[in-house]
């Protein structure tokens, strides 16, 4: 569907010289035509993130998603499978549901009263003595995203028939989605239908990512709160300890994954700090279950790493998911300059109510609109964004710390926590997506 | 507040839970909270808050989320609105600077129960903002449980219902 809508409206535009390894032309955050074109060639082509498998748990739950820009269909069938289906009827193209999420056994246009069961079978079409024999129910379900893939979980689709496989997509990455997930002794994240913090900001999709860089200005109101209390257990920027994670002299990373993932790697910052962690979650009954249970799951090596990690893998996935601290995070392009932020918090199944409650409060404390933390990146984007209007001397920097990149054995890049490889790692796949 | 007020009984909304004198005091008190936020005048605004156990919530995706089962979009006890105060008031806190003209209209103004020296009181508000060129229209409702001291009312607890709580929402720079 996708790769006969590019060719009508492609532009002739050379997105290769917009792009250059250490600096990227203004113009692809404020073009109109730009933005067609990345609905087109990126969110209609590879892979998006879609949804938690827990968002839908059971028959018959549906949510409604925007994935590039088809209005689409989560709903787990039947047969507790989960289907993709784009949300427009086969006769005349109206949308066949409208709540955001609930349960449902069919979904029925009420333009003319043709009806879907959650498999996204036509199983009514009323008047049906009007179509002759050459008219098959069957050549009309609704239809179905074209790609569907499940990692631990976590839902992706594509547009395209064909391309890289999630797997192969994904690689590297999957460890750190590994992160989030195994912070649950029971190797369990829930999603709940319906809790999430929406935002929104007037500025470019391809802002809001992975910056080790921004912290220290942006957020320098909450860290002038932090330096007043004792400790920054709870909190949720950095570890919960009081040394600077973003500062270039810690063991933080930025790293560059291929496809355009990127991260900022806390791993080795944060490991010094497990013996501190766990003595903090001794303080109080679920806490200790916690650690016991990671132990006994992970075993005592790597239950410790999780619980250093906190669950949180810092990971933006190209281009529309990110794992940070306690939520998932989806990003919505709406136009060149306005973008929606979803996040959701994600519990952790197999735990004490309270090490919830206190994910929960520290997702709150800093995101959200009238959090500490994500407002001052959104006032940021749109002053970005004001900024960019203007073409004078177009180029943007990202060429920090490309003097000190190094290879890893796995094949990703990695650098001081400041430096901009998550930038560069991020406009690499761009542009490869849009000039391929 | 919709849901309050369709749930009360006629001693609410026939006869009313306070004197008419009482009921002018606090649409004043309430008029001038709201004077207080327009104004981005923090610490007097903190003032009108009584007690250790206070609790301001800004429920997030419907008007009753359980702040235990889900995310609200403010849930404060006092220490973390005294730090909520101590970022508003902050030069660096970048959403808040240049701060936002606001006007608002608070309306609806009805006690629901009266026990001694406690008021349960709804009410609602639209608000219009005007912040780095951009225009936005909020609207919410109230509920307060308030104390009625020899200083006036005072705020126990808190809850404002945004109408867009479950929309994708622009910064909220300011108080509600």
């Amino acid at each position: 569907m996708s790769t006969t809508k590019s060719n009508i409206i492609g532009t002739d535009r050379d997105y290769g010289s917009l792009v250059k390894e250490d600096r990227v032309h203004s113009s692809i955050f404020t073009d109109e035509s730009v933005f067609e074109d990345e609905m087109e060639r990126i969110f209609h082509k590879t892979w998006l993130f879609a949804l938690h498998e827990s968002e839908v748990p059971k028959k018959g739950d549906f949510k409604l998603l925007k994935l590039g820009r088809f209005p689409v269909i989560a709903v787990r069938d039947e047969n507790e499978e989960v289907q993709l289906m784009i949300n427009r009827c086969r006769h005349r193209g109206a949308q066949v549901c409208e709540a955001t999420q609930g349960n449902a056994k069919s979904f029925q246009c009420w333009y003319h009263g043709w009806t879907y069961n959650t498999k996204g079978d036509l199983v009514g079409v009323t008047g049906e003595e009007a179509y002759d024999k050459t008219f098959d129910a069957k050549e009309h379900g609704l239809t179905k995203v074209a790609r569907v893939g499940n990692y631990r979980g976590f839902i992706f689709a594509s547009h395209s028939k064909e391309g890289q496989s999630l797997d192969d997509y994904l690689g590297p990455a999957k460890k750190f989605i590994d992160i989030l997930i195994d912070a649950s002794p029971t190797s369990e994240i829930e999603v709940k239908p319906g809790v999430v913090t929406k935002t929104m900001y007037r500025g470019n999709w391809k802002q809001i990512g992975m910056d080790g860089y921004h912290p220290h200005y942006v957020h320098v109101s909450v860290f002038k709160i932090f330096s007043k209390r004792e400790s920054t257990t709870g909190s949720a920027v950095g570890a919960i300890h009081l040394e600077d994670p973003f500062s270039d002299s810690s063991p933080s990373l930025t790293r560059g994954f291929p496809n355009g993932h990127a991260a900022l790697d806390f791993r080795f910052q944060r490991l010094p700090h497990a013996k501190d962690n766990i003595e903090e979650l001794q303080r109080s009954e679920d806490g200790r279950k916690y650690v016991e249970d990671m132990i006994s799951r992970y075993g005592k090596e790597h239950a410790e790493e999780l619980i250093a990690w906190h669950g949180d893998p810092h990971l933006g996935v190209f281009p529309n998911l990110q794992l940070i601290h306690d939520h998932i995070r989806v990003v919505i392009p709406i136009s060149p300059s306005e973008t929606q932020v979803l996040m959701y918090p994600v519990f952790l199944k197999g735990v004490g109510q309270e090490i919830n409650n206190k994910r929960l409060r520290a997702h709150e404390a800093f995101y959200g609109p009238a959090s500490n933390g994500s407002p001052d990146d959104a006032e940021i984007f749109e002053r970005v964004q004001r900024g960019l209007e203007g073409d004078a001397n177009p180029w943007i920097q990202l060429g920090r710390g490309m003097n000190r990149e190094e290879t890893d054995s796995d094949g990703t890049v990695s650098a001081r926590i400041s430096d901009e490889i998550t930038q560069r790692a991020q406009m690499q796949e761009w542009k490869r997506l849009m000039t391929e | 507040m919709a849901k309050q007020l369709l749930n009360a009984g006629s001693d609410v909304i026939n006869k009313g839970v306070v004197s008419v004198e009482q009921q002018l005091r606090l649409e004043r008190f309430l008029t001038y909270e709201a004077a207080l936020m327009d104004e981005h005048e923090y610490d007097r605004w903190m003032e009108l808050w009584i007690g250790d156990d206070i609790t301001y919530w800004v429920p997030c995706n419907s008007d009753d989320q359980d702040p235990n089962a889900g995310v609200a979009i403010i849930y404060d006890d006092r220490p973390r609105l005294l730090e909520r105060m101590m970022r508003l008031k902050d030069k660096a806190a970048h959403a808040f600077r240049p701060r936002a003209r606001l006007i608002r209209n608070v309306s609806g103004v009805v006690p629901l129960s009266a026990k001694g020296e406690e008021l349960e009181v709804v009410s609602s508000f639209s608000l219009g903002e005007i912040r780095t060129g951009t225009e936005n229209i909020w609207f919410g409702k109230c509920h307060y449980v308030l104390v009625d001291t020899s200083e006036g009312f005072r705020i126990q607890w808190k809850k404002v219902m945004l109408l867009n709580n479950d929309e994708a929402m622009p910064n909220l720079t300011f108080l509600v």
